[in-house]
């Protein structure tokens, strides 16, 4: 797990703070090195199809890819939350029936209602995570519904609805600080659900939209070109790859010294 | 049995018929419209196309005729693909998607199950190792990185295999490959974590104490109970081909349902992507209930 804490600090790092030091913007086009070769006329990693520094696109495609992740994982989060808390509070029937909704909507394809929602709402960025976000909460509702469910009759939560605290205040003192470990576990797992689905959106043209790029979007450009510059193809698979295998490393190991 | 299956039923029907109605309205309150091109089109076309695909009717009677054409197969007229209603395109995609998506379930399974197994038997082994490093790896590699770079390698390097498009079993391996991995990886852990406890049980000790090969002790008392979590993980392991499949196919240039799926995205041709919705939420609901009716012939405490 430290090797992947690393890796992943690692990589974010370099996506925000190295792009300013770059001799070329991620947008730069430069007419002499079309395709360059790496470690040639000033590109570490040589260039694309229209010249421009595929280390500068690489570092920007994965600065989109992590915001549009983290943003998506928080919406998933606080949908999650706020859904299972409140099945599992109130128990019984509401329970029964939010939950219920859960199931449903886990057999359904997501992937395709994210597509039906960018499809109709045209492709904006913030719909990109909205979209992805409110598919992705299902899991978290779960687990915080099953938290909650455990944490309901215990006597110090017991205790303070006898003293008369209101339920708001019950939930937010003391039932959510006891909810937030398990919560965050399974957000690290979340995230890299997110990096995967949004670079499959912006892959297929329906997420990230030009003149912005993303690491599904340079993988798509990257795989047209890939006869004459492969190296375009490589480098940002190469960073989903280690992204997500790193993330998904650190969310099991979370949740494994959780379970423990 | 009989009791799954009734209950199951009762809520896979009002979630496909929930998922009709709510593509159906989605599509509608869409702004803008499929006719939008490059340039507007002038007043008396434009009634003239909404007239002849029944747009100038009220919403519900558009509701009603959408539902009890749906219930004849219909699926409407194709907005992009001139001449061709939904119905046919479906036909012509679907057998190819299946069968992509059947065969890498298979190679899935199989390799999937046969990596566990090697793991599960020498825990801490090299195996063991081996696989839950390759496994980690394959579960975290999306098709459309694996796709390209396969792609590059086998055939634009080693020129072994065709690039893309449809001819002959051959270009077939690599989509198929591309397809599997992500999947592969899951089976191969659920196998591994299923077959170590299975291993630790009593019934399991008694085999071996009376004598059986370690094979028999496998084959016969420990593998079915090993693989119920495999089983329950079938149901998302199908939505994920389906899913997968779409960008396989794009990949690779095959002429399937998630090709015309992806068309029909970027070009708003809404009956078809609706049509595909709910074909796709359809099959995976089927596969949820075969997958639930497996996990009751597994685990007979499954069947209440």
């Amino acid at each position: 797990m430290k090797g992947a804490l690393f890796l992943v600090a690692a990589i974010a790092v370099a996506a925000l703070l190295l792009p300013p030091f770059l001799p070329w913007g991620y947008a730069d086009i430069d007419w002499n090195a079309v395709r360059a070769a790496p470690f040639s006329s000033g590109h570490w990693l040589g260039t694309d199809s229209v010249g421009r520094d595929l280390l500068a696109r690489t570092l920007a495609g994965t600065r989109v890819t992590l915001a549009v992740a983290s943003a998506a994982a928080l919406v998933a989060l606080l949908i999650g939350t706020a859904w299972g808390a409140i099945a599992g509070w109130f128990g019984g029937r509401v329970d029964e029936a939010m939950m219920r909704v859960v199931d449903g909507l886990y057999a359904l394809p997501f992937m395709f209602v994210v597509i039906v929602l960018m499809v109709v709402f045209g492709r904006s960025i913030l719909l990109v995570f909205l979209g992805i976000g409110a598919v992705e909460w299902l899991t978290m509702a779960r687990v915080v519904r099953g938290q909650v469910l455990a944490l309901r009759h215990r006597p110090f939560i017991l205790a303070s609805e006898a003293a008369g605290a209101p339920t708001g205040a019950i939930l937010r003192g003391h039932l959510l600080p006891n909810v937030a470990p398990v919560a965050i576990a399974y957000l690290m797992l979340t995230i890299p659900q997110v990096v995967m689905v949004e670079s499959f959106l912006s892959f297929l043209g329906l997420g990230v939209q030009e003149p912005l790029t993303s690491l599904g979007i340079l993988v798509h450009d990257g795989a047209d070109d890939m006869d004459i510059a492969p190296l375009t193809l490589l480098v940002p698979g190469a960073v989903l790859v280690a992204l997500v295998v790193a993330l998904n490393r650190i969310g099991e190991g979370l949740r494994q010294r959780l379970a423990r | 049995m009989r009791a799954i299956l009734l209950r199951r039923l009762a809520t896979a029907i009002p979630t496909l018929f929930a998922v009709v109605l709510a593509s159906f309205f989605l599509m509608r309150a869409a702004p803008g419209s499929p006719f939008d091109a490059e340039r507007p089109l002038d007043a008396a076309t434009r009634a003239a196309l909404d007239h002849a695909y029944g747009l100038d009717r009220p919403l519900l009677e558009q509701l009603g005729r959408y539902l009890a054409n749906l219930a004849q197969g219909d699926f409407g007229p194709s907005l992009v693909y001139k001449d061709f209603t939904v119905t046919a395109l479906i036909a012509q995609g679907l057998p190819i998607s299946l069968m992509l998506g059947g065969l890498a379930l298979a190679v899935a399974l199989m390799t999937g199950v046969s990596g566990g197994i090697a793991g599960a038997l020498r825990p801490g082994g090299w195996s063991d190792r081996a696989v839950d490093f390759a496994a980690s790896l394959a579960v975290a590699l999306p098709g459309f990185v694996t796709g390209p770079v396969l792609a590059l390698i086998f055939a634009l390097w080693l020129n072994w295999l065709p690039v893309a498009g449809l001819n002959g079993p051959a270009s077939l391996i690599l989509p198929v490959i591309a397809l599997a991995l992500p999947v592969a990886g899951a089976v191969a852990k659920l196998t591994r974590t299923g077959l170590s406890e299975t291993l630790a049980q009593d019934h399991v000790r008694t085999a071996r104490a009376r004598g059986l090969s370690p094979f028999a002790v496998l084959w016969r008392h420990a593998l079915a109970p090993a693989l119920i979590p495999v089983v329950s993980y079938l149901a998302p392991a199908a939505a994920g081909l389906l899913t997968g499949a779409v960008v396989i196919e794009t990949v690779f240039g095959l002429p399937g349902l998630g090709r015309y799926f992806v068309q029909g995205a970027l070009n708003r041709d809404y009956p078809l992507v609706m049509g595909v919705v709910i074909l796709y939420a359809g099959l995976i609901l089927f596969f949820n209930l075969i997958a639930d009716l497996l996990y009751g012939l597994l685990d007979p405490r499954a069947r209440g």
